[in-house]
C-alpha cells in the first residue's frame, strides 16, 4: 500500500550546505597545536630553571637553622641538672626513665618511651631507652634512628651547615645529630627538624635516644623551651 | 524528515537537529531521545564516561581534545623526568601550573568570554587565586599536622582532630567559598547557558587550587635544597598535578553551573543532587586522603581513592551539563555553521545532525559565524498548507 495519494512523495533534505565560493568561513580553531605543547614544554622548562636556581639561592641564604651548638643542651654536668625544678612541675616515669616536666608540658607515656608535648602543642619530646641485644654503639644507634625517620619521612636528610657533636644527657655520652625533612598533610606541606641524640652505655647493652621535634623554622626556640626537660632526664637503665 | 522523538521537521540526518534525539536506532541502543550513549557534548562517549578533558573543556572538538591530552601527556612526563632528576621544588611549581596553563590555552581557544577576555579570566581564575591565597593561609593558621602527630616513630594512627579539620571543616569551607568569584561576575547575564557557568566554574576552581598549592607548599619551596632523594615525592605530585586540580575544579564547576541552572528556573532534583554531589566527593577526597595517611596506607591506594572520587564527580558533571545542553539548544535558531566536532557544513538548530554534538557548547568563533535561515519549507509542509 503506498502513501496517501494527495501527498507529494518524502523528499530528502540534506542536513548539509555547499559554502559558496569566495565565501569567508571563519576557522573552527585558532589555536595551533604547536602552541599548545610549546606552552607546556615552555612551562617545564622554566620552571626547571627558576625553580632550581630559587632553590639554590635558598640553600645558600639559608643559615643553618636549629643547628645545636656544641656542647649540646644538656652538657656534662652543668649546674641546671642541681637546681630545683620550677614551681608547676610535675614528673613522668616509666620503666627506662623519669623525666620532670616544666609547667604546661604534658607527657604520653607508653613504656619504655614518654613523649612530652610543650604548652602550644606545636614541638615534642620523645625519650627512651632499652636494652640492646646485639650491643650496640651510639653511632649504630643513630644509623637506627635515621633509618626509622627516612622509612617514615622519605626525604629525611642531615641539615644543611649541621654537624654531628657529642655531648652527654642524664650522665650518659652520646651523638647529637639534625634531620630535616618535609611533611604533607591537608594539600600542604611544612619542614620539619629533628634534633637527635643518641647514646649508648658503656658496654653497648642499653641503648638511650632523645628526639626533639617541631616545625624547622620553630627548633632554635624550641631548643630553648626544652633545655629543663631535656636537663632532667634521668635514666633508670644503666 | 519528521523527527522519530519530537514530531517537527528538520535536515534528514542521523540526529534530529531540533531535539537532537538520535534517529532510526532500536531499543537496544538505549533511549533516543535522552541519548545517553551519545554525551551532548561530545557524542563519541557514553554520558558515564569518566573522561577529563571532554567533561571539563566541553566546547573542544574531537579533533582539539588529542591536542590537548598530548599536551597534558607532555606535562606529566615533565614531572617525572623533573623528579627523577630530583628537581622537586621544579617539579611542583609544574604540578601546580600545568593544568591551569592548560585551561588558559583552552579559554582561549573556545573563546568562552568572547569578547571580554580580561573581565571573565580576571573573575574567574583571577577570583579563584586570590579566594585560594586567603582560605589557605587561614588553614595554615588553625591547622599544624604537628599537633596530631607528636611522636613521629609511633606506628600508624588516626588522629580524629585531623580528620574533622582537614577532611570537613576545611571542605566545607573552600566550597562556600569558591564559587564567589564565577557567582559575581559583573557581565553574567552575556553568558546565560550551563555550559558557560561549567567553565567558569571550573576555571576558579583551577584558580583556587593553583594558589593553594603555591601557599601551601611555600615553606617547602624556600627550605627544599636544590637536589632531594626523590623518595615518595611522586605520589604528592601525581595529587598536585592531577587529582587535586581535577578535584578543585569539577567541584566549583558543579556548584557554579547548578546556580545558572537555577538562574534559568530549573533548579530541580539534578541540580540539588549536583551541590550535595560537590560537597560529598570534597569531603571523601580530603578526609579519605588524610585517614589513609594516618594508618600508613600505602600511597598508591590513596591516590586510587582519589582517583575514584574524581571519577565519581566528573560523571555527575556530564549528567547535568547532558541534560542541560538537550534542553537549553533546543531552542536555537536554524543556521549555517560547522559543527567542530565533525566538521562537517551543516544547516542545523541546536545539535549537528551528523554527529549530534550540541551546538550550543560550540567555540566562539564558530558561534559568531553561525549564518541564520529561514524555517525549513519542505514538500509536507507545502502540501499540507
Amino acid at each position: 500500500m503506498g502513501p496517501p495519494p494527495d501527498l507529494p512523495p518524502p523528499t530528502y533534505q540534506s542536513p548539509y550546505y555547499a559554502p559558496g565560493a569566495g565565501g569567508y568561513q571563519a576557522p573552527v580553531h585558532r589555536t595551533p597545536w604547536v602552541l599548545i605543547v610549546s606552552a607546556v614544554v615552555g612551562l617545564i622548562v622554566i620552571m626547571a630553571g627558576c625553580g632550581t636556581a630559587y632553590a639554590f639561592l635558598n640553600a645558600r641564604n639559608q643559615t643553618s637553622a636549629g643547628v645545636l651548638p656544641s656542647p649540646s643542651p644538656a652538657g656534662t654536668p652543668s649546674p641546671i641538672q642541681t637546681a630545683s625544678p620550677p614551681a608547676g612541675s610535675s614528673t613522668a616515669s616509666t620503666s627506662a626513665e623519669t623525666v620532670t616536666l616544666p609547667p604546661g608540658w604534658a607527657a604520653t607515656n607508653s613504656d619504655p618511651t614518654i613523649t612530652v608535648t610543650n604548652p602550644t602543642g606545636d614541638g615534642s619530646v620523645v625519650i627512651s631507652s632499652g636494652v640492646d641485644n646485639p650491643t650496640q654503639t651510639a653511632q649504630q644507634i643513630k644509623d637506627e634512628i635515621t633509618k626509622q625517620l627516612t622509612a617514615k619521612f622519605p626525604d629525611t636528610r642531615t641539615c644543611s651547615g649541621t654537624t654531628t657533636t657529642n655531648g652527654s644527657i642524664g650522665g650518659v655520652s652520646g651523638i647529637w645529630f639534625q634531620l630535616c625533612f618535609t611533611v604533607t598533610s591537608g594539600g600542604q606541606s611544612f619542614p620539619g627538624e629533628f634534633s637527635l641524640w643518641a647514646g649508648a652505655n658503656s658496654s653497648g647493652s642499653i641503648g638511650y635516644g632523645v628526639i626533639l621535634f617541631t616545625l624547622a623554622s620553630r627548633m632554635s626556640a624550641f631548643m630553648n623551651e626544652a633545655k629543663p626537660l631535656v636537663a632532667s632526664i634521668q635514666w633508670k637503665l644503666k | 524528515m519528521r523527527c522519530d522523538h519530537c514530531a517537527q521537521e528538520a535536515p534528514d540526518g542521523v540526529f534530529c537537529t531540533r531535539c537532537g534525539a538520535h534517529q532510526g536506532t532500536t531499543k537496544e541502543s538505549g533511549d533516543a531521545k535522552s541519548r545517553e550513549h551519545r554525551y551532548a557534548a561530545h557524542p563519541g562517549e557514553h554520558v558515564a564516561h569518566p573522561a577529563i578533558f571532554t567533561t571539563l573543556f566541553p566546547h573542544l572538538g574531537h579533533h582539539k581534545i588529542h591536542e590537548f591530552r598530548w599536551a597534558f601527556i607532555a606535562g606529566l612526563a615533565g614531572v617525572l623526568v623533573l623528579y627523577l632528576a630530583g628537581l622537586i621544588t621544579a617539579a611542583i611549581l609544574v604540578s601546580a601550573f600545568l593544568v591551569p596553563v592548560l585551561y588558559l590555552i583552552y579559554l582561549y581557544e573556545a573563546q568562552v568570554y568572547r569578547d571580554e577576555p580580561a573581565l571573565v579570566l580576571g573573575f574567574t581564575i583571577g577570583g579563584g587565586v586570590v579566594v585560594g591565597i586567603v582560605v589557605t593561609l587561614f588553614e595554615r593558621l588553625i591547622y599544624n599536622p604537628f599537633q596530631y602527630a607528636p611522636n613521629p616513630l609511633t606506628g600508624a594512627s588516626v588522629g580524629i582532630g585531623a580528620v574533622l579539620i582537614l577532611g570537613l571543616v576545611i571542605p566545607l569551607i573552600q566550597e562556600a567559598l569558591k564559587p564567589i568569584p564565577a557567582f559575581f561576575l559583573p557581565n553574567r547575564a552575556d553568558f546565560p547557558e550551563t555550559v558557560d557557568g561549567l567553565v567558569f566554574g571550573v576555571a576558579a576552581g583551577l584558580g583556587f587550587s593553583l594558589a593553594e598549592t603555591l601557599i601551601g607548599f611555600s615553606t617547602t619551596l624556600t627550605s627544599l635544597p636544590p637536589h632531594v632523594a626523590p623518595g615518595n615525592w611522586i605520589y604528592d605530585l601525581a595529587t598536585l598535578a592531577v587529582f587535586q586540580p581535577i578535584l578543585q575544579g569539577s567541584a566549583t564547576g558543579m556548584i557554579v553551573a547548578t546556580i545558572w541552572r537555577f538562574r534559568r528556573g530549573r533548579l530541580g532534583g539534578r541540580e540539588l543532587g549536583g551541590v550535595a554531589a560537590a560537597l560529598l566527593a570534597h569531603i571523601a577526597f580530603s578526609a579519605g586522603t588524610v585517614v589513609m595517611k594516618d594508618a600508613a596506607t600505602n600511597p598508591l591506594f590513596i591516590l586510587i581513592w582519589q582517583a575514584t572520587v574524581d571519577g565519581a564527580l566528573l560523571i555527575y558533571i556530564r549528567y547535568l551539563l547532558h541534560y542541560s545542553l538537550l534542553e537549553e539548544a533546543a531552542h536555537m535558531g536554524f543556521a549555517e555553521t560547522v559543527c567542530p566536532n565533525c566538521h562537517m557544513h551543516i544547516l542545523a538548530s541546536g545539535f549537528c545532525p551528523n554527529c549530534g554534538m550540541a551546538l550550543s557548547a560550540v567555540p566562539g568563533a564558530v558561534r559568531r559565524s553561525r549564518k541564520p535561515r529561514a524555517e525549513l519549507v519542505t514538500p509536507t509542509s507545502k502540501a499540507e498548507k
